[in-house]
């Protein structure tokens, strides 16, 4: 099934479904910063202004800047997003180490607000079955 | 047989509004029962100088529990606590003080606490003067202010920044080994609960104007404050003191913040009076 | 009346290396000794669940000890330990085990171990086939690294992060609750915990070449490795247990990297055939 989260159609309703997780909420307070997300050769900007998605932005993103980026396969991103992910699929830390996932860019930044980047992608699997 | 010390450590499943909590708690001693509460973001360590001084356990019962998501006291399992935002209630802080002395049985502890704690024990007096003999507030005050407490819990700083301000939360002659203890044993915490403990300290605590109608009579209450202390002052735990009549305040000498955890040797001096006191009291009934 | 578990923890004194330690440790239950060890960065709450389980505990007498600078074992008074970073080491690792089991007057005990513990399982078998009389390494692999982990040390990262990645080590279908109770417990540690526990996983565990050496006759090996797990796969496990003749491995399906306190009753499926396999080898001893 194709990743809905990088959908155009999609990345307004995502963004207020984020915004509106009170685990979410919690995780991502004082994050200022600029997601890349890149499913295949698609790059997905989730823009985060002290602690609230302001933008998802899947269209024309290519000049965008980004302090951190988490880039694989549409194929990975497609397991990871199943609703019981297959093995090395699951996590993104795991998958980091099996290789079927990579972070790029300011690594501390994205390790500074780990629990909100998981939980955002918790999220978008949620809306991915829903 | 291996050397060990007496403390011996249990679980007990304690019933606090409607929830099941597991509660960790240790214990030493025999005789009159006292509640030790550690303070915020703390754990029953801040108590092992008590739980290990024969002068007291010879004559009390000192059970020391870790609060619900302090310690070994994980979060309930019942709830999505992941949900919200760790906020320590007095409400709730009060009926754990009471939920763990019914469960086990004691017949109107004392109680002590340590800056959390102590404003605890100051609002025990007033609300439940039946369920306690006395109260002993370390570090307590009528009320903090409201500061924000956001560098509490925040992303981008580490359990470090913890570790730092207890060290230098310590007076100036602190023995080493001490400081360096209660620096390690404040690394150690999970990263919401120090503020979410605050939030009871600086918003809900406040006894202004109450103060005065504690009964004394019923349950006594001891204060203690250290001169160093920057955060309680003496003269602010003063200001409590000489509104509640037949209260007892000690000003504690060379002691700071981290009161009976920089220098327990010191701590006792004054602490060992007011237990005297106590046991000295003719029981109530 | 309130449940009050059955599990009894205790303060004792071990000497490693020629340093005293103060050593936290739960014990429960009664029959052939077990130590259970836990993994990087956590403490003896990993094994809450085998500790009142009395399936276990009929046959079992379970011992489960905070290694020194994690939970409740805080750092000895012995040595000037805020000079240096915090690593754990092989030599270590294997000498508190059985220093622990010598303390306690275990005669040839059980041991089992996650992640960290599983890795040290094979070294004991390697380098103390008579201390122990069977060892089960859950997630156990010939080796894993080299690699570095300075993000879990560092001054801008907080305790959340290890929320995060904690989640990720378990597998998704496990029960939300238990998920969850883990990554509080990642949580709980010191900053310097973690990342010096995995001295131990990621540059000193290495049994390249040395697995032929372990004699199973001595000390029985079993292997449990999580199907999701992805640091120590279940084929490196597999091929693991290849090399050393003897070893029984089993694949646990639906489970990652965190043991029994992912899922403690998928994860018991696994355990009890090896600890009644154990248990029937004693009754023949």
């Amino acid at each position: 099934m194709a990743v809905r989260f990088i959908d155009p159609k999609n990345t307004a309703a995502y963004k207020d479904y984020l915004n509106a997780d009170p685990e979410f909420k919690i995780a991502a307070r004082y994050m200022t910063k600029d997601v890349c997300i890149e499913v295949g050769n698609t790059k997905c900007i989730v823009k985060f202004r002290d602690g609230i998605v302001t933008q998802i932005k899947s269209e024309n993103a290519f000049a965008d800047p980004w302090d951190f980026a988490i880039r694989a396969s549409e194929d990975a991103w497609e397991k990871f997003l199943m609703p019981i992910p297959p093995r090395f699929y699951d996590g993104i830390f795991g998958g980091m180490v099996r290789g079927n996932f990579r972070l790029e860019g300011d690594t501390i930044s994205a390790f500074s607000h780990f629990w909100a980047v998981t939980r955002m992608l918790d999220i978008f699997r949620e809306l991915q079955n829903k | 047989m291996v050397k060990a010390d007496q403390i011996v450590c249990k679980y007990i499943h304690l019933n606090i509004q409607g929830i099941e909590y597991r509660v960790f708690y240790e214990e030493a001693g025999t005789g009159i029962p006292i509640i030790a509460q550690h303070s915020g973001g703390g754990d029953g360590l801040e108590w092992h100088f008590m739980l290990n001084n024969p002068e007291i356990t010879s004559r009390y019962r000192i059970i020391a529990p870790c609060l619900p998501y302090h310690g070994y006291s994980l979060p309930p399992e019942s709830e999505e606590w992941w949900k919200q935002e760790y906020r320590l209630k007095k409400s709730f802080f009060m009926e754990f003080e009471l939920a763990l002395s019914h469960a086990l049985g004691l017949d109107r502890p004392v109680y002590i606490g340590c800056y959390v704690g102590g404003n605890l024990g100051l609002d025990l007096a007033f609300d439940y003067p039946d369920e306690f003999r006395a109260v002993i507030g370390v570090g307590a005050a009528l009320s903090s202010g409201q500061p924000t407490l956001d560098t509490f819990y925040h992303p981008n700083v580490s359990n470090h920044y913890r570790m730092v301000n207890s060290f230098y939360f310590c007076a100036p002659l602190t023995p080493e080994k001490y400081r360096r203890e209660i620096a390690w044993c404040c690394m150690q915490c999970a990263a919401p609960t120090t503020k979410g403990d605050l939030y009871y300290y600086f918003y809900e605590h406040d006894l202004r104007g109450k103060a005065q109608f504690i009964d004394t009579s019923k349950c006594a209450v001891y204060l203690l404050t250290g001169d160093y202390d920057p955060t309680i002052s003496v003269e602010d735990t003063l200001i409590m003191a000489n509104q509640i009549e037949g209260s007892k305040f000690t000003e504690m000498k060379g002691l700071s913040h981290s009161s009976m955890a920089e220098n327990p040797p010191v701590f006792t001096k004054y602490l060992m009076p007011i237990l005297d006191e106590i046991a000295n009291q003719p029981t109530k009934k | 009346m309130a449940i009050i578990e059955p599990i009894e923890g205790k303060y004792i004194y071990i000497t490693i290396q020629g340093i005293e330690y103060r050593i936290y440790c739960e014990q429960s239950g009664s029959g052939i000794p077990l130590i259970c060890q836990h993994s990087a960065g956590s403490n003896v709450l990993e094994w809450r669940h085998m500790l009142i389980d009395p399936e276990i505990t009929s046959k079992y007498h379970v011992i489960a000890a905070d290694l020194p600078f994690h939970g409740r074992s805080i750092p000895p008074e012995g040595i000037s330990w805020w000079k240096q970073e915090y690593k754990l080491t092989k030599s270590f690792f294997m000498d508190f085990q059985v220093e622990l089991s010598r303390a306690l007057g275990l005669q040839r005990p059980v041991y089992i171990g996650t992640a960290n513990g599983g890795f040290l399982a094979l070294n004991l078998a390697l380098n103390h086939p008579d201390d122990f009389r069977a060892v089960i390494g859950v997630e156990a692999a010939e080796n894993a690294g080299p690699a570095t982990m300075d993000i879990f040390y560092h001054p801008q990262i907080s305790n959340d992060f290890k929320r995060g990645t904690a989640m990720g080590f378990s597998a998704p279908a496990n029960p939300e609750k238990y998920r969850r109770a883990i990554s509080w417990v990642a949580m709980l540690s010191a900053p310097p915990v973690t990342k010096g526990d995995m001295n131990y996983y990621f540059i000193e565990h290495d049994m390249t070449g040395k697995c032929p050496q372990i004699d199973t006759t001595k000390c029985a090996v079993y292997l449990l490795t999580g199907e999701y797990d992805p640091t120590s796969t279940v084929e490196d496990t597999k091929e693991l247990a290849k090399k050393i003749k003897g070893s029984k491995f089993y694949e646990m399906k639906g489970m990652s990297h965190s043991g029994m306190a992912e899922n403690p009753e998928l994860f018991k499926k696994y355990l009890m055939p090896i600890l009644n396999e154990i248990a029937n080898q004693t009754k023949t001893v």
